[in-house]
């Protein structure tokens, strides 16, 4: 029986111009969207390698010079964009997708799409997760507010009911119905989105395919939660107008409200320095040290070598105590870096907690966060980059400060390594994240997601038995 | 009045033992006895308010009841209703239908959902047909359809269905003097194929003509119970005027 319910509701709602036109549009704009999210990521992809391999050939052909030059010199570091990135671009316009590891600093990311974007720009970007997250469940809404109380003012209820139908077989036919309906739209762009990602995956990716599996399941959830909502408010409500007013209402809550309270929210819990304050906090306690961290002893140091290696003299030395002392510094600096970076790190980490939180009241949240995390957009994964990327950098000085400690003799200004040194230095070999990590990162958002779904088809099926013929 | 066994003698196909409907402090029905058997049309007329929606209601599981019981076929509606719902058809005042839907794709969706999805596209036409809708209306969009054409779709539903018991809620309200002939020939034409028949109504003509027994309600309890074959129009209206005043 209910297979005629979901083919009269298919029927009914292709035939109506409203949804054609309505889906036309979502449609065409996550085509759009897909499309134009691709081409950016395969560009940017294109460019960074680009980029890269120059930064590379610099770093090679530098020349002859003392390592720790060479180590000032630096080398340039760029964030891949990964295969998902097309779908949801997440923080990547805001953290920068480029930076210079260089010796003494760890430096900001550079390179932040949305300082180059004009004001029009900034308005006009729609990804296709924004579709996805917003357009969508707003069209679920528009066609599913009147499933039981549009039916009750046409007075097709009573008749439906007298057939003989029960009232969660029919709601269970108008979701079906529904979701046939949207799949027209949806089906097509997931279709689009698998092949963008099989034939020209625009960047590299642990597991691309179960991580595209996987979102389009979190979309999935999110949709239907949409969809049981609206069912339920549609039954509950004495009309079709108040059903539609009370599910913009949560719409405009879901999409627009919570996610500023989120922002300001965590910001306000959890708060995070400006990037000057940041910048000065790093530079006072570089010049000083910070806690039980203290600046290296360059007399000590020496004293230490001089008695390590049995000399009086440092010209003795079968080391360039320079060198050592360069890379205590970069020592000392790594744990001013590491106490400053991890501290903000750990605040964007627990801002992320009170968004992820908030979900309870707006599943929004953690869809987005669910979409950035598997789309390799998120805080976490630029963390994880950062780190790797960090991590680098340190190996690099202390390749370079090493070889000077080696090759040279304290005070013996004229050491110049070449590119045999330049070229024993591996480059950067970034591995992202695999889909557990980001899943094992977003326990919380899966938790919170996963009780909107059980709860919304509950309250669905409780509201639907109880929905009064009228 | 019977309450196991209808006037016809019949066992009945519609039955209300003691049922009672209160909304709060408002008793709507009051102990309502009524047997319905096959092939009968039984009117229940009565001003607005007088319980006559209630109780289709109560046989069509819509309300529970508050006391006594709803049967059709035997079985209790508040146990039953799936089993009580395939042996019903049911006629409101107005037809309402999808206006998306032609009035044959109308038909097939309210004939599956009644149990009888085997009918072919051609046998529900010739029922559309049948219940008086012209054949080049078939197809065509329900959104373009008077009042009267839409009480035929009703009517073909319940053919199609072939219940054996029709509750109708108003259905000539509002229709033209021809239509609403029309109309009462095809609840004839039912009741002559075995259907019992349960019309609420305010036209007391259309009762006189199209019921079998007339029973008037008022303040939700039935006051009085009329074969029409034994009195004639002018009786009922005289009847009817006298159980309304106080």
């Amino acid at each position: 029986m209910i297979r005629h319910i979901i083919r009269k509701e298919f029927t009914d709602i292709v035939r109506d111009g409203r949804f054609r036109w309505c889906s036309i549009l979502v449609g065409a704009l996550l085509l759009v969207a897909l499309g134009h999210g691709w081409v950016q990521a395969r560009n940017a992809q294109q460019e960074h390698a680009a980029a890269q391999a120059t930064a590379r050939d610099h770093w090679e052909t530098q020349g002859e010079k003392n390592p720790h030059s060479a180590a000032h010199y630096g080398i340039y570091a760029f964030k891949p964009r990964l295969a998902l990135s097309f779908v949801d671009e997440g923080v990547d316009p805001y953290t920068g997708t480029s930076v210079w590891l260089e010796a003494h600093r760890q430096n900001d990311f550079l390179l932040r799409p949305a300082q180059d974007a004009t004001a029009a720009q900034r308005i006009g970007v729609l990804t296709a997760a924004q579709v996805l997250q917003h357009l969508v469940p707003l069209l679920i809404i528009l066609l599913t507010f009147g499933a039981f109380a549009g039916e009750r003012e046409r007075g097709t209820l009573r008749q439906l009911l007298a057939s003989g139908i029960g009232r969660r077989e029919l709601a269970a036919g108008k979701a079906l119905g529904v979701s046939g309906a949207l799949a027209l739209m949806l089906v097509p762009a997931a279709l689009v989105g698998a092949a963008a990602l099989v034939v020209g995956s625009p960047g590299p990716a642990a597991s691309p395919l179960a991580r595209g599996v996987v979102l389009a399941g979190v979309y999935l959830a999110y949709f239907t939660v949409f969809l049981a909502l609206s069912l339920a408010v549609s039954a509950w409500a004495r009309s079709a107008r108040t059903a539609l007013v009370i599910l913009l209402g949560v719409w405009v809550v879901n999409g627009l409200v919570a996610p500023r309270v989120a922002v300001d929210l965590s910001k306000w819990l959890h708060p995070t320095p400006s990037a000057i304050e940041f910048a000065r906090t790093i530079e006072r306690e570089m010049a000083s040290g910070a806690g039980d961290i203290s600046p290296p002893d360059r007399d000590a140091s020496t004293e230490r070598l001089l008695a390590e290696y049995g000399v009086e003299q440092v010209e003795d030395l079968p080391i360039n105590a320079v060198g050592v002392y360069l890379q205590e510094s970069e020592e000392f600096g790594n744990r001013i870096f590491d106490r400053n970076y991890s501290a903000l790190w750990d605040t964007f980490e627990r801002q992320g907690v009170v968004h992820e939180t908030l979900a309870v009241a707006a599943p929004l949240l953690a869809v987005r966060t669910l979409s950035m995390g598997l789309a390799g957009t998120d805080v976490e994964q630029h963390r994880h980059f950062a780190t790797a990327a960090e991590t680098y950098r340190r190996d690099l000085m202390r390749r370079m400060n090493g070889d000077m400690a080696e090759n040279s003799r304290t005070g013996d200004f004229s050491y110049a390594a070449d590119a045999e040194l330049w070229e024993s230095v591996p480059p950067l070999q970034y591995a992202a994240p695999t889909l557990g990590w980001v899943l094992g990162n977003r326990i919380l958002s899966l938790l919170v997601l996963g009780t909107w779904l059980v709860g919304t088809v509950l309250v669905a099926a409780a509201r639907v038995r109880r929905a009064e013929v009228g | 009045m019977q309450t196991t066994e209808s006037r016809a003698g019949h066992t009945p196909l519609l039955e209300a033992r003691g049922l009672s409907k209160d909304y709060g402090d408002t008793r709507a029905l009051d102990s309502l006895d009524l047997a319905i058997a096959p092939g009968e049309v039984y009117c229940l007329l009565g001003p607005n308010g007088a319980g006559k929606t209630t109780t289709i209601n109560l046989f069509l599981g819509f309300v529970v009841p508050s006391g006594g019981q709803a049967l059709v076929s035997g079985l209790d509606v508040s146990t039953h209703d799936r089993e009580t719902k395939q042996q019903l058809a049911y006629i409101p005042e107005q037809v309402m239908l999808y206006r998306n839907l032609s009035g044959l794709e109308n038909l097939e969706y309210f004939a599956a959902l009644g149990g009888r999805g085997s009918l072919g596209r051609e046998r529900l036409a010739d029922i559309l047909v049948k219940a008086g809708l012209e054949r080049d209306a078939v197809g065509r969009r329900v959104s373009d359809y008077s009042k009267g054409m839409r009480q035929k779709v009703g009517i073909a539903i319940a053919m199609a269905k072939e219940a054996a018991v029709l509750l109708l809620d108003e259905p000539t309200s509002g229709l033209d003097p021809k239509a609403s002939n029309e109309f009462s020939a095809l609840v004839e034409r039912l009741r002559e194929r075995g259907v019992a028949v349960l019309m609420a109504t305010h036209d007391l003509f259309r009762a006189k003509d199209t019921g079998t027994r007339v029973g008037i309600m008022r303040y939700g309890r039935l006051v009085t119970e009329l074969s029409t074959d034994e009195i004639g129009h002018a009786d009922l209206e005289r009847i009817y005027l006298e159980h309304m005043h106080d």
